[in-house]
């Protein structure tokens, strides 16, 4: 009876490229059938595949970088989308506003915790042969309590996000403009003093800047896209919190993934319940974003904000694929992916490096998770099937490939979509679970294994 | 499964030095949990009234069969299956369906084949199919390992969910079944919350006796020595995998047993008992009584049913938010049972 084994190496194969050419046969028909009608799924299929391409970039990107499974991933997912909905919207909880002072409190303490951290890490390691440890302890402190009070008045006030956050977006376009501008100075003048350069470059930088947070703090139509940019954020800065706060000291003695797997799963099912606590578990709409008619193209009909997605997906595909390939902090990221401890012994700061790829991925996931909670609707347990669908996405593409994140991501958004087809909508979980374990069975190393 | 034959350090000590009261309660943890949690329950029984307390214990039954049988398989093969809640929802559907004789009127279009067969014929037919199905799945799953079984296990309660409510012909999907029959043996039909109760404790005496004599027999031996090294125990001639197929096999129909004493006790059934959380929470409540340990179990199940009506006693707390509350706290345990006990109040095993 136990013969599977054997079986699935010899006739296994055969049975997998059989039934692959059935599923490709099927849809091929489908498409001679209606024309129109699969050109209405494939654009279904690609904004779906979209979320869950992003999805799966940010989960392999973490996984084969600490090599266990986050659940909080789902969390994070949850997270972007509630963001977004506290921050925006204008309905009640239970009569209630659905912004109230406690939760913005426990953010605003998550973040001023992160920061205090990353200035530790960062500035404060650096100055300290310097200068007293004492003062930069306080002024570290009082830079961490100044970042969490001003993100506190941010959430908790939300409807003049604009105008709070048009100093930030004008500091972080001036930081990012005088920086480029500095580049491109240095490269072009090669051996002129330092001094003019910089101030030239400052001057861009803060005119740049200005100009952005003037634009910024006058539109108060751009509130709904910086509570995107916010939640992303928050979320992010949780996923730090947490991996700093906990998963450091787990796996100091973890024997096994395991017990990662089912710390960050009790992680999960906190966060879940506390956000069916505050917001409710019924599902809710967000507010409606741009781009919500749609348009007429081939015989089909795709929304804008479908098309915005896929932009989202590709964007985030190739700065991720940037990040990694061509700057420094890429190939920290791959040697402790390859090799944690060989990482650490060569003077990498694994655990600045592991918090900088929570963060990254907690903004992919949260990213993902308000993305489709724009098209569809939101809901506490939302997280957990939108992290599974990352997960098999990048298990169908391949783990730790981001090219494979991204074909998986769009493979199983297609194939959910043209397999229910003739099934009823419903269907389409089943139908990505039975693809998990088929090709988990088959291609345990999926589409585009990792070189 | 007690540890009170361990012998207590000296009270006296403690008085004197307060390192020795913490050791000495770290020493006893597990006799520690016992005392607590039974303390726990016996005060909730004597405040609440005994038909509270029935009710309670036949909750308590339930969780504990399920949470026995899960645990042959997360403790003695080292699979974490979240998926556990699937064949639970086989036995539960194939008892309802079964036994169910309600004619629904009003929806024509939702009716399902009525059989009416009693309770005691219906439930074996469950739990042999539940049984198939876990013969069909195990031999699917059985090449999976770690965090990998954990995904295909989470996929197998999704696709269980979805079948539950998608195949309306069968299931009348979130309609739900109603009218699902009690137990009757003979003329004595177990209708009243007592007798329920005292079927519930003979079932969950089977299952725990059952899971005992596997432990102890010698078929649990190498079950743990598959556990604690599979290669080696392959190296002396054991065929592995027939052995984790076996204990996945009975513990899958132990859980479906449960699930038909379930249906039959709320007589009415839908997807929603079903879901995905509820197996999470199977899980956590195994980990949190501990790995490979029967008493845990109980214990874990016991905790777990007592959360959730010690909840509705914290002060601002709405009523409608308990289920939830318990989620955050048993969330909390779980990351500080990996972070301070890895194999779970009374465990003899670490995932």
């Amino acid at each position: 009876m136990l013969r599977f084994a054997a079986y699935r190496e010899g006739q296994g194969r055969i049975l997998a490229a059989a039934l692959t050419t059935a599923a490709a046969a099927y849809v091929v028909w489908k498409i001679a059938e209606s024309p129109d009608q699969a050109v209405q799924f494939a654009f279904n299929g690609l904004s779906v595949g979209a979320v869950y391409a992003l999805l799966a970039l940010g989960f392999t990107l973490v996984y084969s970088t600490v090599w266990f499974f986050d659940l909080y991933y789902g969390a994070a997912a949850a997270m972007g989308a509630y963001g977004v909905f506290y921050l925006r919207t204008s309905e009640t909880v239970g009569g209630n506003h659905v912004n109230n002072p406690y939760v913005s409190a426990v953010f605003a303490l998550v973040v001023a915790g992160v920061i205090a951290w990353a200035l530790h890490e960062s500035l404060f390691r650096r100055l300290e042969r310097r200068s007293n440890p004492t003062t930069l302890r306080a002024a570290s402190g009082l830079l961490a309590a100044t970042a969490g009070i001003y993100t506190g008045f941010v959430l908790t006030n939300p409807d003049h996000l604009h105008m709070l956050l048009s100093p930030a977006a004008g500091v972080t376009v001036a930081v990012a403009v005088g920086g480029v501008v500095y580049g491109v100075l240095q490269r072009l003048f090669v051996g002129t003093a330092a001094a003019p350069l910089l101030i030239i470059s400052a001057i861009a930088g803060c005119v740049v800047g200005a100009y952005c947070g003037l634009l910024v703090a006058g539109a108060p139509g751009s509130r709904l896209y910086l509570s995107w940019i916010v939640s992303c954020l928050v979320a992010g800065a949780v996923g730090v919190a947490l991996y700093r706060g906990l998963y450091v000291y787990m796996r100091q003695r973890a024997r096994s993934p395991l017990i990662m797997l089912v710390a960050s799963l009790g992680v999960l099912l906190a966060i879940t319940a506390a956000t069916a606590i505050v917001f409710e578990s019924a599902p809710r709409p967000l507010p409606r974003a741009f781009g919500s008619d749609s348009w007429a193209l081939w015989g089909g009909n795709i929304k804008g904000f479908n098309v915005f997605t896929v932009g989202v997906a590709i964007a985030g595909f190739a700065g991720l694929l940037l990040l990694l390939k061509k700057t420094a902090l890429g190939r920290t990221i791959r040697a402790i992916g390859d090799d944690e401890e060989v990482a650490k012994v060569v003077g990498i700061n694994t655990t600045v490096v592991i918090a900088i790829v929570f963060f990254i991925g907690a903004v992919f996931a949260a990213a993902a998770g308000l993305l489709s909670g724009h098209d569809t609707a939101i809901q506490p347990r939302m997280g957990l099937l939108l992290m599974l669908k990352g997960w098999i996405a990048s298990v169908v593409g391949g783990i730790g490939n981001l090219y494979g994140a991204v074909v998986g991501g769009f493979a199983l958004g297609m194939v959910e979509q043209f397999g229910i087809w003739d099934l009823a909508g419903e269907w389409k979980d089943v139908i990505s679970f039975l693809i998990l374990i088929l090709f988990l069975s088959f291609w345990p190393r999926g589409l585009l294994p990792r070189g | 499964m007690f540890t009170g034959s361990r012998r207590l350090p000296g009270l006296k000590r403690s008085v004197r030095d307060p390192g020795a009261f913490i050791r000495l309660a770290r020493s006893n943890l597990e006799l520690w949990a016992n005392l607590v949690i039974i303390a726990w329950a016996v005060t909730f029984a004597i405040l609440q009234g005994t038909g509270f307390a029935i009710t309670l214990g036949t909750v308590f039954a339930i969780w504990a069969i399920l949470a026995v049988s899960l645990n042959l398989v997360v403790g003695f093969t080292g699979l974490l299956s979240v998926g556990h809640i699937g064949f639970f929802g086989i036995g539960a559907y194939t008892v309802a369906v079964l036994t169910s004789n309600a004619s629904y009127e009003q929806l024509r279009t939702e009716a399902i084949p009525t059989f009416g067969w009693p309770f005691f014929a219906a439930l074996p037919v469950g739990v042999v199919l539940a049984g198939l199905t876990a013969v069909a799945v195990g031999v699917v799953f059985n090449r999976f390992r770690d965090d990998i079984f954990v995904l295909v296990s989470f996929g197998f309660a999704i696709i269980c969910f979805n079948v539950f409510l998608n195949a309306r012909a069968v299931t009348r999907g979130a309609f739900g079944i109603h009218e699902v029959a009690k137990p009757q043996i003979g003329g004595w039909v177990f209708d009243d919350e007592l007798s329920f109760l005292a079927l519930a404790v003979v079932f969950l005496l089977v299952v725990v006796l059952l899971s005992w004599f596997i432990v102890t027999s010698s078929f649990g031996r190498v079950l743990t020595a598959i556990r604690e090294d599979e290669r080696a125990t392959e190296v002396f001639g054991y065929q592995v995998t027939h052995y984790k197929l076996t204990v996945w096999v009975l513990s899958a129909m132990m859980a479906a047993a449960a699930g038909g004493l379930f249906a039959s006790w709320t007589t009415f059934i839908d997807p929603n008992s079903f879901v995905l959380l509820e197996s999470i929470l199977l899980v956590s409540i195994v980990i949190l009584g501990g790995l490979a340990t029967i008493w845990g179990s109980l214990l874990g199940a016991m905790t777990f049913v007592l959360l959730e009506e010690g909840m509705r006693f914290v002060p601002g707390l709405p009523d409608q938010y308990v289920g939830q509350a318990r989620q955050v706290v048993l969330g909390v345990l779980l990351v500080l049972l990996m972070l301070f006990r890895p194999q779970g109040l009374l465990g003899r095993y670490r995932l």
